[in-house]
């Protein structure tokens, strides 16, 4: 037969080849196989996706339209308890299905972070009248990470304030994923008092955690705001730093002094914020204090506090400006020339006028011209 | 005989739309549902509504565009209401110096909408 | 010479290419498995990030996008709409018209109200001077955009102009007809914002082909996998190179380069080590190894990040005519920024990027066609002699072939976990075919343009960027 014929040409072609080869063709023979192998698995994966796909989709739809005949009914307080009802028992089956699960949260929170009013009160009603928490727990507890955070999460976005005591034991948890979703948890449900965690707070808050807090801070207004000095002087720079954009955004002009402390702190980062922050507040006592240091500062300081000094600047100050007009930093210099120009015009004229080598020429017309 | 009243929305969020379409039927006007800006234009033209509702962040022509296009392209004084995530106070001056006629931060009630609207349309 | 002596020094060739060969595919099964695990990584803590917190947020940091445009005309006004309509507060769009000959500004000037303004700026980097001016709308609704108007002087020069205008405290350098997702910017920037332990310097993000697929009013509609088999092998290529080879480097923090289609950096580092290098065509790669060279002598901790999330889609060449001209000019940039960066090879003081990143992209990446072209040289001279052991000549070529194509089955397969964007039926299938056929269709190509770019440096200094014809994304549809 033809096959047996060429099956043992090959054989012995193989037999009679020096070991390398033999190797090589051995391994080409594997990656073959794989070869075939990821080409079968490949299909499948995409069919499977596909196919996800299209009823994700699906199930989109009919949980949308779903939630939304029942809100539409007539609100009257016994129906819609038996509309919630409804909804409940026809969604009870379907949420042990993980898949379908998702969708239905997903599903209720496109519309939950929309709204406010009757609306999400029926919508968070749902959530907790459903089993869907009892699924939301069990994630808690799970091996994994990811479905921790996954499960505080959503405790997190339907406000589910007795899961407290469950997720407080997880701020210590080893991954800073969970850790960071437990904080927002925190301070989404219970504001300011949930940022207790930074007193002893240890690792260091990153910038993309610290704007995710102040923006759930900032969605309540008329909050007790509570004294920010302990956390001023915390020895975590992270801490220092989010109390400061906390001094800036709502505007606590109490923390003043402590601020004027803080213009000596040890990292430059810091010091720069402490500037912007009383830039924002526009605190007329730390021009002494930053006018008497100016020299021993850095450039970036020197240029933030040039930036400060724009909206507070007083004709008391037209010594220090004017020796700055010569500073070799562009940012100051036109910083400088432009404040004159306003404290004192006749001053300015004069640098106009005497234009040696030290002054920018380009700057000086730019200032006059504008 | 009442006219009915139109009004154009522009909102990406489908569950939102046809939470707030069904609200405003319900409250006997006629809503026409864009999902981008291109789109609430092209409504916008074609049935003169007496109302328009828009959300400021939308895919490529943005809601400050439809302001400006409206009021500055069209001439047109009918009374527009912008949605905004919170915190986007600058966005928001921009569409009153654009023409905007109010707006309401997201999360809002559509109860405080309908209020609204009807205070408008009267 | 002895025949003794000749046969030693013929193993001895054949031992070096053997052993390139093996180190060479060594590095990209280990390059390929860090890669994977880089990726299943950033995903699971991505999968649950909020990024709309940040998009709106006005404590989010200020972002300058800016664009470098050269006879752009075709497109100019769609485009800069796209890259206003993005989901981020605090950005602005600097366009730089970089002495363009067409009418690249008047038609942006009718269409986005733009005015003269009188704009300081600040003169960090030496730059060309302007030539109109500096524009900027009368229009709240484009408030975001800046148009400057400057003489010609190439695309490092028009970066560094835009880094001097620019007041924000990153910049995303963009190609101007590159698609952003609306999320790119809050993608892009998140690493600096969140790791704590290391200064992140610049982000890279992945580079997606959008030939074929459908564009309207700026907005990625759909993916389709374009129809010659050239662009369908530089996706698979691109698939490779960024899911399988720098998801690892970012991962061993040995980037060398950052995309020139996309990429954001901190500006005040930028400025520090004097902008993009205007005398190089390979201002994107040179940049970083700069950059990075800078870190390492200051000792600071810093990483250069990369972000596998496709954010940005743009214009693959579709004729081998640009396509090698691209590639040519890629080669030059290599060898440019390999040879002004020499101190770096090899030397301890630079740690990681010394000892690792820098010799293998000399020796895997810019020596590869040198040594592939000469074991072709040296077939041929076997051929001729009628030398050719063709046990092992079969055996090898066949080992090759199966395990570039299995690369690229990684890459394919990469790709389905994570992004999954080619949904349509078929389209895995045409995917296979192109990895089959891709060393036949691309790679003689490459190695063509790469001899040539060799040959280009060493002997034809005047060439610099060459053509690239604009098809204009927004007029492909289905």
């Amino acid at each position: 037969m033809l096959n047996l014929e060429t099956f043992k040409i090959l054989q012995n072609y193989f037999q009679q080849l020096p070991i390398e080869l033999k190797f090589v063709w051995v391994l080409s023979f594997i990656l073959t196989v794989f070869a075939i192998i990821f080409t079968f698995y490949l299909k499948i994966l995409r069919n499977s996706l596909r196919k996800k796909e299209a009823l994700t989709i699906k199930y989109q739809k009919e949980y949308e339209d779903l939630l939304l005949s029942f809100l539409f009914e007539e609100i009257e307080n016994n129906e819609l308890s038996n509309k919630q009802n409804q909804f409940i028992k026809t969604i009870e089956n379907e949420i042990n299905n993980n898949f379908k699960r998702k969708i239905i949260v997903e599903t209720l929170l496109k519309l939950k972070n929309e709204v406010s009013g009757e609306i999400e009160t029926a919508i968070q009603d749902i959530y907790l009248k459903s089993n869907l928490k009892e699924h939301a727990y069990k994630q808690l507890k799970s091996k994994k990470w990811d479905k921790v955070a996954n499960g505080i999460k959503e405790f997190t976005k339907f406000k589910v304030k007795e899961a407290y005591p469950e997720i407080k034991k997880l701020i210590k948890y080893p991954k800073k994923e969970v850790r960071k979703e437990v904080e927002l948890y925190l301070v989404s449900l219970f504001h300011f008092e949930g940022l207790e965690f930074l007193n002893d707070l240890k690792i260091s808050l990153s910038e993309w955690d610290q704007i995710e807090l102040l923006e759930e801070l900032q969605k309540l207004d008329n909050q007790e705001i509570p004294d920010i000095t302990v956390w001023l002087n915390s020895k975590n720079e992270s801490v220092v730093s989010f109390s400061l954009k906390l001094a800036k955004i709502y505007n606590k002009y109490e923390t003043v002094e402590t601020l004027l402390k803080l213009l000596n702190h040890k990292n430059q980062k810091i010091r720069l914020q402490v500037i912007d922050v009383l830039t924002h507040l526009q605190v007329f006592d730390a021009k002494d204090i930053l006018k008497n240091s100016f020299k021993k500062r850095s450039q970036e300081e020197k240029i933030a506090i040039f930036k400060m000094f724009e909206n507070i600047c007083e004709p008391s100050d037209e010594d220090f400006i004017v020796e700055n007009t010569t500073n070799s930093n562009f940012e100051i210099q036109y910083l400088a020339i432009k404040m004159l120009k306003e404290i004192n015009e006749k001053a300015f004229n004069y640098l106009l006028k005497n234009q040696n080598k030290f002054y920018n020429k380009e700057l000086l017309k730019f200032v006059q011209n504008n | 005989m009442k006219e009915t009243k139109n009004i154009v929305l522009a909102e990406d969020n489908t569950t939102l739309s046809q939470l707030l379409k069904f609200r405003l039927q319900k409250e006997g006007y006629n809503a026409f549902i864009a999902q981008d800006g291109k789109q609430a234009i092209s409504l916008i033209e074609q049935h003169k509504p007496n109302l328009i509702l828009t959300d400021i962040m939308m895919p490529f022509i943005s809601g400050l565009e439809v302001i400006s296009h409206v009021r500055n392209k069209l001439k047109s004084e009918t009374p527009i209401i912008v949605f905004s995530a919170a915190g986007q106070e600058e966005m928001v001056l921009k569409a009153f110096n654009l023409g905007a006629t109010d707006f309401m931060s997201k999360p809002f009630s559509p109860n405080e909408l309908i209020i609204r609207i009807k205070r408008i349309l009267t | 010479m002895n025949t003794t002596t000749l046969n030693t020094i013929i193993q001895i060739i054949h031992y070096l290419f053997f052993s390139y060969a093996f180190l060479a595919i060594f590095s990209y099964v280990v390059l390929s498995i860090i890669s994977a695990f880089e990726t299943v990584d950033y995903f699971k803590k991505n999968s649950f990030v909020n990024y709309k917190k940040i998009l709106s947020s006005n404590i989010a940091p200020s972002i300058s996008i800016i664009a470098p445009a050269y006879n752009e005309s075709l497109n100019i006004v769609e485009n800069v709409r796209s890259l206003l309509s993005n989901h981020y507060a605090n950005y602005d769009v600097i366009i730089v018209n970089d002495g363009s000959k067409d009418n690249s500004l008047e038609l942006l000037i009718k269409a986005y109200d733009l005015v003269k303004t009188n704009y300081l700026i600040n003169p960090q980097l030496k730059t060309q001077p302007l030539r109109k001016g500096v524009f900027k709308s009368t229009n709240p609704a484009f408030e975001k955009l800046i148009v400057v108007d400057k003489e010609n002087g190439g695309k490092a020069d028009a970066l560094n102009m835009g880094l001097n205008i620019s007041n924000s405290k990153y910049v995303a350098c963009i190609d101007v007809d590159c698609l952003l997702l609306e999320d790119a910017l809050q993608k892009m920037v998140k690493p600096f914002l969140e790791i704590t332990d290391k200064k992140v310097v610049a982000t890279g993000g992945v580079i997606r082909i959008a030939n074929n697929s459908i564009i309207k009013e700026g907005k990625l509609m759909e993916v389709n996998l374009p129809n010659k088999l050239i662009e369908r092998a530089q996706i698979l290529e691109y698939l490779r190179s960024f899911l399988l080879g720098r998801m690892a480097w970012s991962r061993l923090n040995g980037l060398l380069v950052i995309s020139g289609a996309f990429g954001m950096f901190h500006k005040k580092i930028a400025i520090e080590i004097g902008g993009y290098d205007t005398s190089t065509v390979g201002e994107d790669m040179e940049i970083i190894v700069r950059m990075r060279r800078h870190l390492e002598e200051q000792k600071v901790n810093y990483k250069v990040a990369y972000i596998p999330d496709p954010l940005c889609w743009t214009e693959a060449p579709d004729n081998y005519k640009i396509f090698v001209s691209q590639r040519n000019r890629w080669t030059r940039g290599t060898i440019e920024v390999l040879r002004k960066h020499r101190k770096l090879a090899f030397n301890p003081n630079y740690r990681n990027l010394g000892i690792l990143s820098y010799p293998y992209w000399l020796i895997f990446e810019r020596l590869a066609p040198v040594v592939e072209v000469i074991g072709i040289i040296y077939f041929g001279i076997l051929l001729a002699l009628r030398e050719v052991k063709w046990d092992y000549a079969l055996a090898f070529f066949i080992l090759a072939y199966l395990f570039t194509t299995l690369l690229s089955l990684g890459a394919i397969y990469s790709e389905e976990l994570t992004y999954h964007q080619y949904k349509k039926k078929g389209t895995g299938f045409k995917l296979i075919l192109i990895s089959l056929l891709e060393p036949f269709v691309l790679h003689p190509f490459v190695l063509y343009a790469a001899v040539r770019g060799n040959l280009d440096y060493f002997f034809n200094k005047k060439k610099k960027w060459g053509e690239m014809t604009r098809k204009g994304m927004g007029n492909i549809n289905k």
